[in-house]
């Protein structure tokens, strides 16, 4: 918003920061299924710490990048990640139903990133006042 | 039925914090973080106590798409952020997917 460098480098690193979000957001939903309920000590601080982090780098994104993109983004990479590492901790393998929507949300995040970028040009060349 | 309560506070809580975290610009506001932080724990607490009661596939869908879908009309009504067809396509694709993930046993 009172963004004064390039429109397309604040993208680039705004995106890196909500794919770290993402990140961090898988790690905080192992942890906390890990911590059964925060009765297990070490989870439960794991859980806390990584709390901190997704929200802290959802913030820095969320400079650059609209709400309603950057939540849909980082819950679906917390859905997709937590699915797939969860399989792997707890041994159940993905089955091809779960596949399927697991593609189908890494298609929608790869969607929106070329939608948002597509905003930040236009926006650069037509300087909209509103 | 006092579930459906516990979730409702729960998606209020999460829109809460998607706003928060987006005005906290990078934590550097210190309300706005403190927001965020408190949103946050607030929405996980009563989540909790929600799926104490829905299953946890059931749950969390609910809560993200309900969330995703208010995060998405609030900020068009108060921000201004402009929608159209690519941008609700998209989220349209990434909430129904996490829905389609939870409703089919994973996580």
């Amino acid at each position: 918003m009172t963004n004064t460098s390039t429109p397309q480098a604040n993208n680039g690193r705004a995106w890196l920061a909500l794919l770290l979000a993402g990140a961090f957001e898988i790690v905080y939903a192992l942890s906390v299924a890990g911590s059964e309920a925060f009765t297990v000590l070490s989870w439960s601080i794991s859980a806390i710490v990584f709390f901190l982090l997704t929200l802290y780098a959802l913030s820095v994104a969320l400079k650059t990048i609209d709400v309603g993109i950057g939540y849909a983004v980082w819950a679906g990479i917390g859905a997709v990640g937590s699915a797939i590492f969860g399989s792997v901790l707890f041994e159940q393998p993905l089955t091809l139903t779960q596949a399927f929507w697991l593609a189908v949300i890494i298609a929608g995040v790869i969607w929106l990133k070329l939608a948002s970028s597509a905003k930040l040009q236009a926006d650069e060349s037509g300087l909209v006042a509103s | 039925m006092i579930s459906w309560l516990y979730l409702g506070v729960a998606v209020l809580f999460e829109i809460s914090v998607a706003f928060s975290a987006g005005n906290a610009q990078g934590f550097t506001r210190l309300w706005w973080t403190v927001a965020t932080l408190v949103s946050g724990a607030i929405a996980t607490f009563f989540l909790s106590l929600a799926l104490l009661e829905f299953d946890v596939g059931v749950g969390y869908s609910i809560w993200t798409s309900v969330a995703g879908v208010g995060i998405v009309i609030l900020g068009a009504i108060f921000f201004q952020e402009r929608l159209n067809l690519r941008k609700l396509s998209g989220i349209a694709m990434v909430i129904g997917g996490v829905i389609g993930l939870r409703l089919s046993g994973a996580a």
